[in-house]
């Protein structure tokens, strides 16, 4: 996301309405995309149904590659594209639709934290989890992400991706970590979560913002991904209203598109529960 | 009774106990805690247990060096300025560290060690006069790629360039973080009430260096300094837990400089010149011996008389050949 095209983009947008041909991208859902890009493409998917912006979801096996950055998923909207939920955000802020509105300065800064460190523990914990243990990374990660390709690009592309993220985790010094701390971290992060959440519908009051949906996200795409090994999954179960959070928002804003088995065509208002 | 544990750190400048912001979080975070530590001000990262700074020696477990490790360290040695805090306030310790270290790290470093200006002026000069010769010619230029190698790989483009877009980009950020932190602050002294936790530690940690460091472009600075709170809690923290830095003059005067070229800037220019006349005249002394323009030869001190008139009698009959 550059920061020019940012700037003319929330200013275009604010002149158009939400069309009804919007798309969302993101890779294979059956048999190329990985824990971490789901978690972010359901993320988005919540959002835009909490913000009852209706979004067709189309998989491509090169999204990665038509991504301004780089990285699942984007949307298309009108003749926009835009990458990554907090873009995504501000984009339909823009355009009249925002699900902060209600809160207050503190919360607004409480509820961006929580957000960066989903993004800064779960979502690495994931990338670590994916690309840094070994056998995770040699039975569904290389051959998930080659999966459209033939040899030798399969290859080619597997091994760059697994270097660029292990290049990452040595900069932020994730490198030395050993699979059991990084469970531990998710346990830290989740305990977190879950003390914040408390008994509470949504993490503010009954509204739900792009905080909710960015850990039902995560949260829901841990619970139900198959890895080599559920260790991840029973860290999150333990955390009990994290799990009832995670069913009342899929509940709430998935179910009617679950029933039809359409692809989620369907769309319904930000709940009142 | 265990000894004392040893805390390697960077040294201080302009008023602050550490120009580094790890080792302003850890020794901030210390001071909270009121942990007893020795603390070795040094400016050769080599001399450290680890190799990087800040280090804290520990005694049966060897070395720990990141700040998050280290704080953990001393929170298991009883040293827990966290201890009053609720499991909420727990928890939303975690979230603004990781809301500092998404949004305002990597704005920091951009500032002092990607900004051009920032960096040659300010950055990689202090460095370079601060590190033991001759490290400092090595150690701050190889910091300097390290740290853009670090952002490159945190915003996860490869390909990324120092420039307007991503400074615009970065600094929006950080200016929205710092913003944050000022609105969850409030008239509060510290994050959570009246004692101050690791919380305040890290956001000191990042924020001191921006305040205090005088940077020919210092727009962070000029956000910072308009967030009241911010800016006094800062203040506030120096004052109260770092007397003895506060009260100590800056050593240099760092703001403005002779607008000249980079020659000038370059520190150790005298010690520089010598070496390099040395190591010039060594080279030519080399070349002369190599292609035997000067000869060395090794004369035994038994066969000094004879060698001698060895010479004599090639003088003669040069001599006599010319005769």
């Amino acid at each position: 996301m550059s920061l020019a095209a940012e700037a003319f983009v929330s200013q275009m947008a604010a002149a158009e309405p939400w069309p009804e041909n919007a798309t969302l991208y993101q890779p294979l859902s059956d048999e190329q995309i990985l824990l971490s890009d789901n978690a972010s493409s359901l993320a988005v998917q919540a959002y835009l149904k909490m913000c009852a912006l209706p979004v067709r979801v189309s998989c491509r096996a090169n999204a990665e590659f038509m991504s301004p950055s780089g990285k699942v998923p984007f949307i298309h909207v009108g003749n926009q594209v835009v990458s990554e939920l907090g873009p995504i955000v501000q984009f339909t802020k823009a355009k009249g639709h925002s699900l902060s509105e209600g809160l207050d300065d503190v919360q607004r800064a409480e509820m961006k934290a929580y957000m960066e460190l989903v993004n800064n523990m779960l979502l690495t914990a994931e990338l670590y989890i994916q690309w840094c243990d070994d056998s995770t990374a040699g039975e569904i990660s290389r051959p998930r992400y080659s999966s459209p390709y033939s040899w030798p690009l399969s290859h080619i592309l597997a091994y760059q991706k697994q270097w660029e993220v292990r290049r990452k985790m040595n900069a932020i010094g994730w490198a030395g970590k050993s699979l059991e701390q990084v469970y531990e971290d998710v346990n830290e992060c989740c305990q977190a979560l879950s003390q914040r959440l408390g008994t509470q519908l949504y993490f503010f009051n009954k509204q739900p913002t792009e905080l909710d949906a960015l850990v039902f996200g995560h949260i829901f795409t841990i619970l139900t991904t198959r890895l080599t090994s559920d260790a991840l999954a029973e860290r999150v179960k333990g955390f009990s209203n994290l799990l009832s959070f995670c069913k009342r928002i899929e509940q709430t804003f998935f179910e009617e598109a679950d029933q039809s088995s359409a692809s989620s065509l369907h769309s319904k208002g930000p709940s009142l529960l | 009774m265990a000894a004392p544990l040893e805390l390697y750190s960077w040294k201080g400048d302009w008023g602050l106990p550490s120009v580094d912001a790890d080792c302003l979080t850890v020794l901030a975070y210390a001071k909270f805690a009121g942990a007893p530590l020795k603390v070795h001000k040094i400016t050769n990262p080599w001399r450290s247990p680890t190799g990087t700074l800040p280090a804290l020696k520990t005694g049966e477990e060897g070395s720990v060096s990141q700040p998050s490790k280290i704080i953990i360290h001393l929170r298991k040695q009883k040293y827990n300025a966290d201890y009053d805090l609720s499991a909420k306030e727990g928890a939303d310790t975690l979230a603004f560290v990781s809301l500092l270290e998404e949004k305002l790290l990597p704005a920091l470093i951009y500032t002092l060690w990607v900004d051009a200006k920032n960096y040659v002026d300010v950055t990689r000069r202090w460095y370079a006069e601060n590190i033991p010769f001759p490290l400092n010619f090595l150690l701050p230029s190889r910091m300097h790629n390290q740290q853009m190698e670090r952002l490159r790989l945190v915003r996860g483009d490869p390909m990324l360039e120092p420039g307007e877009e991503l400074e615009k980009e970065l600094y929006r950020d950080a200016v929205e973080c710092m913003t944050l932190l000022s609105q969850r602050l409030g008239s509060h002294k510290f994050f959570f009430g009246d004692s101050p936790s690791s919380l305040d530690a890290y956001v000191f940690g990042h924020l001191a260096p921006l305040l205090k460091i005088k940077l020919p472009n210092g727009k962070l600075e000029q956000h910072l300094s308009s967030l009241d709170n911010l800016r006094h809690f800062c203040t506030n923290i120096l004052v109260l837990y770092f007397p003895t830095e506060v009260r100590e003059p800056p050593t240099r005067k760092m703001s403005v400089f002779p607008e000249g070229g980079d020659f000038d800037n370059e520190p150790h220019k005298r010690r520089n010149q010598i070496l390099s006349v040395l190591v010039s005249i060594g080279a030519m002394l080399g070349y002369a011996i190599m292609t035997g323009i000067v000869s060395i030869k090794h004369i035994r001190p038994q066969g000094a008389i004879e060698s001698s008139v060895v010479v004599e009698e090639e003088e003669e009959e040069e001599e006599g050949e010319e005769d």
